[in-house]
């Protein structure tokens, strides 16, 4: 500790005593440092920061990847998704097994199982299954009929040979020059070509067959925001549509569209040829690899063993793993926090800052407007406007940030108007500077310590509230993830699968705690005298 | 006095009138109608509908008729229930929502009020330090995560009180209980924290210094000069407690499955059932400003010195 | 009730040197503070005797007030702390009663009159209210009625005008001179012995200030209350004080009857006090107004030395080594100041104090070479 501390020479005075300048920010950064709560949440708040900021460079798999055989995976920190699947297929068979009268057990545990299934909790009957039936497995008593077997060896060969095949890039190499070329930056033209090689087909058939596919998709979009016409109207709109994109438009449109069949077709070809090798003890999974796929062209390719994932916080129904997704909805919600915040306070400081310095008619007006909204239950207006204008991240950040303005501009118009019959107002005035100058030069600055404390109280009430809008399934929209969705999503099925509740809860609540800690050590160090705010 | 609230009444009628016209005109300028469902009604169909709602009517007719029919009190027909009409469902499902936040902020005030009472009388203790981790704990964690969890531990678990419903379908006093808490903790750490600090604030000043003076009891100093004056900062912090209420009577209707007026509202905003979203939004600011008004007369009887010009 | 007890002017003073009604000695009231220990009060002894006035005077942050606060145990605690002394009042050690007994005394033999009567005054309940309650606390057979009467006798004494209506006012109808006479009426309605006025004043303006100090004074001299009046304006200690007592950081420097310490001001404070008051019955009025430089010590962790020395145009090498003991130089006239004390003695203290120092230092060396081993 002692390193960083710069050696200085204190000023003191007759008695000896140090005479320290009173700085404010230095002050309340001494009062900070001295609340542990606040620091503890200063450092959680910038770990959170830090995770959200830089998710995409996390060794985690993609929050929107759907692997349906791996709906609803418990969280394990020692076993993978494959054995996770074997307990879950024998912990069915083996309750079958009981309901069928094979699996024998006491008459109290048949009471109690019964019970148990009365009372909808099966993940009860579940485990108690598995364990009895492994039990009796292992002692002779009990054993798989030949169908059973028959599955339980299905799901072992699809564990140990599935894989997860992702094509990071497709290179076509000129034979001529054996320059390297990335297919996906290549235009239209040349794309086309490859493609029809590829498939033996010829250019013309492709482009039909192109066009067809891309006028199919904006009709489908067209019919999605104006439905209610004519199959004539729509078709003139797609033809409205086509002259809008203009020519690179729709050639960037057919790109796109054959990459991906590119793509589809190479990681066809690299599945098959690594379908030969995968029970091969010599390759390594995950491995990351360049195949030939065929007519000069290779693929970059990332291919792990599926059922070897891992899966720590468990997966959710559509099998997407719920650590990735709690990181990526953290980012959504601390982002939209943050981001709101600074919107609103923004807002609020123009506005507040405005009614305050003007006064007069402007202030009336703006404050009695402030006033009317204050009376209004304005999140009910944010739901409206969700409902209306479609539910996606941007509306509801708008909606958000204009009904969240209205204190923080109450807050700077009250401090503006006492500082601003302060003399160093006066002087400033004075010596003729603009009112601009002024507010924001002088008064603002002034204020900013009430307007940091406020607005660090402010984003966790802004997480809150849009999480609470995404938990109602007005706010952010699957594939994407918010704290508030997440939870909203695993209410229903709370009692089988608790940790789709749990964790995003748990994620939501530190930082929440954390945020509100520093808040109100920002606050106490900031001002100290008076408390009597919430 | 009277002058006092004839103004205060008065000044209702603008914020009433921005508000409907507000969400009007919202749902007016929304792309696509309340009748685009997935399958395209014939024409002839939907210039019916059009005409029955009036929709085909020019948007300011629109928006004068429905003034004047809500100034009769008939909030229009629900576009989704062909049979009912608005003012049915708010008639069945209001006074739940109204009971529940009833109560929510009864439990909010009196432990809210108790706990910053106490807290701020024995600043420095564990009492205050339990009392105020407690209300961290109720302002830091949302609404719809406490409600399930609370579902889940008391009702799933644990048993004591009946997962959802509501005592006018049967459920007994014991279906209030949770809902009723899960909706009023955060106000419940909201009120205590104030409390806390405003006593403190209050306990400080220069006033309760002479009454000490005076020779007082430590009792009489808390509840005769105190509480008083401490009382104010919660008095204004009710109005938007009752707004925040009502807001989070939407979730806690949603996952308890009370028969309120907070489903219907999300209900009706995932069916685009306009109607009914705005009678919604209309009732619960009505119930909203008729809060802040008693609050507004409330806090002018308690501080002797706001007069009423 | 009491006026018919009332003595002439004279007769009080005469009075006054028999029984002492409150003995405070060596009075100490720390506050711990994060940044140190302030030590507010730091042995403040003094006597006040029935029928007394006694001026405390100071400059802000002199201790004044904490020693008052101290005497109606009111210090707010924590921080603040009474950590050593006694505080004897009518036989009691009211630093030692217990939480009920003090009760008895505040408000009813030792009230108190603050600084503010814009806020002393509970806002939120009627002059009534306040004053009824402080009887009732204190005559436990007075009935409601009869104490409102009394009250109003205390309003119109201290001279409300139609102080029967008046009365079921809220404090923010009144003025701050009405106010405080209003404060002065409550402190004074179960006839207290002692009466503190804590700077009565100060909030005021100047007209209000002259009636509401002769108030005081008629009113001690009619109900035999002896005041302790707390002021930084040396002209309201001259027209009131029988006796005053000069402060300096937490510490009485001088303490003498009035007309003495004007006449003849023994301490190089309290004559620069004296001198910079502005006065119009001498010569030279254009001359440059007297005033003392420098600013008053910061009170946390104040080294063992005069704490005026740095502002002190008489300082010696002792002044800045050692606290100067309190010597008499006249009756009653005592004096804190290296002055008054002869040489050999100044010299002696020097020595002793420059033989701890050292002592202290190399202690200090000591542990922090113990530290730097024990990393």
């Amino acid at each position: 500790m002692n390193i960083f501390k710069k050696k200085v020479t204190v000023a003191t005075n007759e008695f000896n005593q140090v005479v320290v300048g009173n700085s404010l920010t230095k002050d309340a950064w001494r009062r900070l440092k001295k609340n542990k709560m606040a620091v503890i949440g200063m450092v959680v708040v910038i770990f959170y920061s830090l995770i959200a900021a830089f998710a995409g460079l996390l060794p985690i798999y993609p929050y929107d990847e759907i692997i349906l055989d791996h709906q609803h995976l418990p969280p394990s920190l020692t076993k993978n998704a494959g054995e996770l699947m074997r307990v879950k297929k024998m912990e069915d068979l083996y309750a079958k097994a009981w309901r069928a009268g094979r699996l024998v057990v006491t008459e109290e545990q048949d009471a109690q199982l019964k019970q148990w299934v009365k009372d909808n909790q099966n993940n009860k009957v579940w485990e108690f299954c598995y364990a009895e039936g492994e039990a009796q497995r292992a002692a002779g008593t009990f054993a798989f009929n030949s169908s059973e077997q028959r599955t339980i060896d299905r799901l072992e060969e699809k564990i140990a040979t599935e894989l997860q095949v992702t094509v990071k890039h497709v290179y076509w190499t000129n034979p001529e020059t054996s320059k390297r070329y990335d297919v996906q930056k290549m235009d239209y033209k040349e794309m086309l070509e490859l493609y029809a090689k590829m498939f033996n087909v010829s250019p013309q058939a492709v482009e039909e067959q192109t066009e067809m596919e891309i006028r199919a998709q904006l009709l489908n979009s067209i019919k999605a925001t104006a439905p209610d016409f004519t199959d004539e109207e729509y078709a003139g709109m797609v033809e409205d549509e086509l002259k809008k994109l203009g020519e690179k438009g729709y050639d960037s449109l057919a790109s796109q569209n054959i990459y991906g069949k590119i793509v589809t077709q190479s990681r066809r070809v690299v599945e098959q040829e690594l379908k030969t090798i995968v029970s091969d003890t010599d390759t390594k999974f995950p491995l990351k690899e360049t195949f030939g796929v065929g007519n000069d062209m290779t693929a970059q390719v990332e291919a792990s063993k599926k059922h070897e994932r891992r899966y720590f916080l468990g997966t959710d129904y559509s099998g997407r793993d719920m650590l990735s997704r709690i990181i990526y909805g953290g980012q959504v919600s601390i982002a939209i926090g943050f981001v709101g915040t600074l919107t609103s306070v923004l807002i609020g400081i123009v506005l507040g800052a405005i009614a305050g310095y003007v006064g007069g008619k402007t202030d009336y007006f703006l404050m009695r407007f402030v006033d009317i909204m204050y009376g209004l239950p304005y999140m009910l207006l944010v739901i409206i406007c969700m409902a209306v204008f479609g539910r996606n991240i941007l509306n509801l950040f708008f909606a958000l940030a204009l009904v969240s303005w209205l204190t923080i501009a109450r807050m700077v118009r009250g401090q503006i108007m006492s500082l601003k019959n302060q003399e160093f107002v006066e002087a400033a005035r004075s010596m003729g500077a603009s009112t601009g100058r002024i507010i924001f030069k002088h008064l603002v600055p002034n204020s900013l310590s009430v307007i940091i404390v406020y607005s660090t109280l402010r984003i966790p009430a802004f997480i809150m509230q849009e999480s609470f809008l995404s938990f109602l399934g007005l706010g952010v929209q699957a594939p994407y993830a918010s704290w508030g969705s997440l939870v909203g999503d695993a209410v229903a099925s709370m009692t089988l699968y608790p940790w789709k509740l749990f964790f995003p809860a748990l994620a939501m609540i530190i930082f929440l705690f954390a945020m509100n800690f520093l808040g109100d050590g920002l606050r106490d160090a900031f001002d100290p005298q008076s408390k009597n705010q919430l | 006095m009277t002058k006092y609230i004839i103004r205060r009444l008065l000044g209702i009628i603008p914020t009433l009138f921005i508000i409907v016209t507000l969400s009007f005109f919202i749902v007016r300028i929304a792309p696509g109608g309340p009748f685009d469902g997935e399958r395209a009604l014939p024409e002839v169909v939907k210039r019916n509908i059009e005409a029955k709602y009036h929709l085909d009517e020019p948007v300011i007719q629109q928006y004068g008729r429905y003034l004047f029919d809500v100034l009769r009190g008939d909030l229009g027909p629900s576009y989704k229930y062909k049979d009912h009409d608005v003012n049915y469902f708010i008639a069945a499902s209001l006074p739940n929502s109204i009971v529940l936040g009833l109560i929510s902020m009864m439990l909010a005030l009196v432990f809210g009020i108790s706990a910053g009472v106490i807290a701020a009388v024995k600043q420095n203790t564990w009492v205050d330090y339990t009392a105020m981790a407690l209300a961290i704990v109720g302002i830091s964690i949302p609404l719809f995560v406490i409600s399930p969890i609370m579902q889940y531990v008391f009702a799933m678990k644990l048993k004591w009180f009946p997962t959802s419903g509501w005592f006018t379908s049967g459920g007994g006093w014991r279906s209030v209980v949770l809902p009723a808490i899960a909706l009023s903790f955060s106000y419940f750490a909201d009120v205590a924290r104030l409390t806390r600090s405003s006593m403190l604030e209050t306990l400080r000043s220069d006033y309760i210094r002479t009454a000490k003076a005076k020779g007082m009891r430590n009792s009489t100093i808390i509840f005769k000069h105190t509480m008083k004056g401490a009382m104010l900062p919660i008095v204004s912090y009710l109005g938007p407690a009752f707004a925040g209420i009502l807001t989070g009577s939407v979730v806690v209707e949603q996952v308890f499955r009370v028969p309120g007026l907070g489903k219907f509202f999300v209900q009706s905003s995932f069916n685009r059932d306009y109607t009914l979203i705005i009678g919604v939004v209309i009732v619960y600011s009505v119930i909203l400003v008729i809060m802040n008004f008693i609050v507004d007369i409330v806090y002018a009887q308690l501080d002797p010195r706001i007069t009423y010009k | 009730m009491n006026k018919n007890k009332t003595m002439p002017a004279a007769a009080h003073t005469e009075n006054s040197t028999d029984t002492a009604l409150l003995d405070v000695k060596d009075l100490k009231t720390y506050f711990l503070t994060d940044a140190g220990i302030v030590k507010a009060v730091d042995g403040v002894s003094f006597t006040l005797h029935e029928g007394e006035t006694l001026g405390l005077v100071g400059e802000s942050g002199s201790g004044k007030s904490v020693t008052n606060l101290s005497i109606m145990r009111l210090i707010p605690s924590p921080p603040g702390k009474i950590v050593g002394g006694e505080i004897v009042f009518e036989g009691q050690d009211i630093l030692k009663l217990p939480e009920k007994e003090l009760r008895k005394i505040r408000g009813n033999k030792v009230s108190m009159i603050f600084q503010d009567p814009m806020t002393s005054l509970n806002p939120f309940l009627k002059i009534s209210t306040q004053m009824v309650e402080t009887i009732m606390l204190h005559n436990k057979d007075v009935s409601k009625k009869e104490a409102l009467e009394r009250s109003i006798e205390m309003l119109k004494l201290v001279g409300i005008p139609s102080a029967e209506k008046r009365i079921f006012s809220y404090p923010h109808q009144f003025s701050g001179g009405m106010r405080q006479r209003v404060m002065i009426a409550m402190a004074l309605s179960c006839n207290a012995k002692v009466l503190i006025a804590d700077e009565p004043t100060t909030a005021l303006d100047v007209t209000i200030q002259a009636q509401i100090l002769e108030l005081i004074k008629d009113l001690s001299v009619k109900l035999k209350t002896a005041v302790i009046i707390i002021t930084h304006d040396l002209g309201v200690v001259a027209g009131m004080c029988d006796k005053v007592c000069v402060m300096y950081a937490g510490r009485i420097v001088e303490k003498a009857d009035t007309d003495d310490l004007y006449a003849s001001p023994s301490h190089p404070y309290t004559e620069g006090l004296i001198m910079s008051v502005p006065r119009m019955d001498v010569a030279h009025k254009n001359d440059r107004l007297f005033s003392i430089e420098g600013q008053p010590p910061n009170v946390i962790d104040l080294p063992p030395c005069c704490p005026f020395h740095p502002r002190c145009h008489k300082d010696m090498e002792v002044c800045r080594h050692a606290y100067p003991p309190t010597v008499g130089v006249g009756s009653g006239h005592e004096v804190s100041c290296w002055l008054y004390v002869d040489e050999a003695q100044r010299n002696l203290a020097l020595e002793k104090a420059l033989a701890d120092e050292q002592h202290a230092a190399a202690d200090a060396v000591q542990t922090n070479a113990r530290k730097e081993a024990a990393k």
